[in-house]
């Protein structure tokens, strides 16, 4: 049993910290930051790979599945002690905005759209994830943003 | 009129390379154009001129018709070839052409901008006699007399925008309430996508498949149908996996529909290569036109395999101004084609657009398998165009043999920087419902588990360690929890450790 150090952040899932029953693999090809070859599988068969690193990314295909693992992010502080991540709604493609639907101090309903995306010719809608109101709004009409890219924060919710 | 002495192909990826590889197959000189982006890009790199447009969205490159034409003319073309998208379908482009003195390969302004305005293209296929699915009248934002539209249509319906394709500007709706906020959620994509903000509405087949015949016709009117393609997966009203034969036709319903896509081409005026949209609802096995796509397909490359000929070449040659030398009987499919598009996204994550840099990209082969792809390894995947990477295609003797085929293909595909839709491809080919041939468009939808993320199992638990492996001794394979039992023999990876983990 070995500790594991990295996170599958891709394919979103499981979160395993324990090695079971460590496969063995056998490397074709090393150069520094790729690694190719065939593994075992628990059933017996053998299946080829190929992993790379870059920078604080592993990925690794594998019998036509692809995975990308990463060291567990470092915990952020909040920008205001007590405020939840949830209160920010990020990006979730790369893109540019097309039309922003709300403005700071606007009440908003679960669902409501918020911000609209146009990312490879599709649009995409993000919208509000909980009834509230806007604290402020990040991007305007024209923006490019990136996965990941604050677009509007809501005050936070009152309570816990 | 004599074969063009050289083509610039007005486009981008596979389908800039793959019209690129006819045109020097048949000994024509070529020349392409490229985006900042796409400097690097295999078309660029494969025509025998390529020309900078300056730039990096679609709109100041390859939308900008007015630098193309003047490139065109610059390098002493005679033709242009539009390939799909951008400006394939845009009557202005096609007429601009024409009146510097270029052959646009493809049909005329005015069939191009009869086939692109829905309404005066459905009006076309009733004069031919051709079934179509009941609509409404156009409707743009600041009119609100939604209640009578829907009336005689009923829900669910789809709000489509009149200039649309690929699913763009097109909504389900299931409830009069919603019918509002769809109208102008759609009219404000198709405006942005199209320049057109007109949306309309049309009855909503629950079980429908998407069947579409290849046409084609030469400029004496000659015109012959290449049979069909099945193109029922759809995600977000785009096409993922394409097939002919369709397991939904019988030879009956398959002469029928022929017969109304030639009466269509017909009564569109149509010269060069086209396709016939149809819904066939599963259920009655009635068919209704849907539209008529005044290009070259994306999924033609199915229809080359069993027919063995090559699409681009006869669009080259009927704009060069040759007659079809083909007749409507020599057109016989030889067993069975499967096209399966890699698009750049997330199928675990409701098929959102992913970018990134392809640091690996090892396409496969082997018999019956075939690639159109327009990137390579290293390549940066922007948001600036399409995702779709690449086209594999799988020929086989019947439909079970492609599909296996297929399955080999895209489980022996390695690609890794960029997120693609292939574990969704394989999981969907393998499908009892796909392999029995009995889907219909909502194929993806009614099946979650084809998107499910994937549970711990064997090939995650060795991927984690394969992951780790490679962090802790950063890919030398040399240090830490390597064990080397024994050294590889001289090779080409002489001196390289066998190792074996833990």
């Amino acid at each position: 049993m070995t500790t594991r150090r990295l996170l599958q952040v891709h394919p979103p899932g499981p979160e395993i910290t324990e090695a079971s029953d460590a496969p063995d693999f056998e490397i074709a090809a090393p150069s520094p930051g790729r690694w190719e070859g065939t593994v075992r599988l628990d059933d017996g068969r053998s299946a080829t790979f190929l992993a790379i690193r870059d920078g604080q990314q592993v990925h690794v295909w594998i019998a036509g599945e692809t995975y990308v693992f990463a060291p567990p992010a470092p915990v952020t502080r909040s920008r205001r002690s007590g405020q939840a991540a949830s209160d920010d709604i990020v990006c979730p493609v790369p893109g540019v905005v097309i039309a922003v639907h709300v403005a700071a101090a606007d009440v908003v309903e679960a669902g409501q759209d918020l911000v609209i995306i146009e990312s490879m010719k599709t649009e995409q809608i993000v919208k509000s994830p909980r009834d509230g109101t806007v604290e402020r709004v990040s991007v305007q009409e024209g923006d490019r943003v990136d996965r990941g890219m604050r677009l509007v924060v809501l005050v936070p919710e009152v309570g816990e | 009129m004599s074969m063009f002495s050289k083509v610039l192909v007005a486009n981008r990826g596979e389908i800039a390379v793959r019209v690129l590889q006819t045109l020097q197959a048949m000994g024509i000189a070529t020349a392409a154009v490229y985006s900042d982006p796409d400097a690097n890009a295999p078309h660029a790199a494969l025509a025998d001129e390529a020309f900078a447009l300056g730039g990096s969205t679609a709109e100041e490159t390859y939308l900008d018709r007015r630098k193309i034409i003047e490139l065109a003319i610059g390098c002493g073309a005679d033709a242009v070839h539009p390939g799909y998208g951008f400006l394939a379908e845009n009557p202005a482009f096609s007429r601009e052409c024409a009146e510097a003195g270029l052959v646009f390969i493809g049909p005329s302004p005015e069939t191009i901008e009869l086939l692109g305005d829905k309404i005066r293209s459905k009006e076309a296929a009733i004069q031919a006699g051709v079934p179509v699915v009941p609509s409404s009248p156009m409707w743009q934002p600041g009119e609100s007399q939604t209640d009578d539209m829907s009336s005689e249509i009923g829900f669910p319906l789809l709000v489509k925008a009149a200039a649309g394709g690929g699913g763009r500007g097109m909504r389900i709706v299931e409830r009069a309430q919603d019918l509002e906020q769809a109208l102008e959620s759609a009219s404000r994509e198709s405006a942005s996508a199209f320049g057109d903000g007109r949306v309309f509405l049309e009855r909503y087949i629950p079980s429908a498949r998407h069947v579409e015949f290849q046409v084609l016709a030469d400029s004496s009117g000659h015109t012959l149908h290449l049979l069909e393609r099945e193109c029922s997966v759809q995600r977000r009203y785009q096409k993922v996996i394409e097939e002919t034969s369709s397991p939904a036709l019988d030879d009956d319903l398959r002469s029928r529909m022929a017969a109304s896509a030639v009466a269509m081409a017909k009564s569109a005026g149509y010269a060069n290569a086209g396709t016939v949209e149809f819904l066939v609802d599963a259920q009655t096995g009635d068919y209704y036109f849907l539209e008529m796509n005044a290009r070259i397909q994306v999924e033609h490359p199915i229809t080359e395999e069993t027919l063995r000929l090559d699409m681009v070449e006869w669009q080259t040659r009927i704009a060069a101004g040759e007659s079809l030398t083909l007749s409507q009987e020599e057109v016989r499919a030889v067993g069975h084609a499967l096209e399966c598009r890699i698009y750049a996204e997330d199928p675990y994550g409701n098929f959102a657009p992913a970018t990134g840099r392809l640091l690996a990209w090892r396409p496969p082969s082997g018999m019956g398998i075939r690639l159109d792809s327009g990137v390579s390894e290293g390549q940066e995947i922007t948001a600036y165009y399409d995702s779709m990477l690449a086209k594999l295609v799988a020929w086989g003797p019947d439909r079970q043999a492609s599909i296996g085929r297929m399955l080999r293909a895209l489980e022996s595909f390695p690609v890794l920087g960029v997120t693609t839709n292939i574990p969704f491809l394989i999981r969907a080919l393998a499908h009892p419902s796909f392999r029995s041939g009995e889907y219909d468009t909502g194929f993806i939808a009614k099946n979650p588990e084809l998107t499910a993320a994937t549970e711990v199992g064997m090939l995650n638990n060795a991927a984690a360690e394969i992951a780790e492996g490679i962090w802790q001794t950063n890919g030398t394979a040399a240090a830490g929890r390597t064990a080397t039992s024994s050294q590889q023999p001289l090779g080409p990876w002489s001196g390289l450790p066998k190792s074996t983990f833990p």
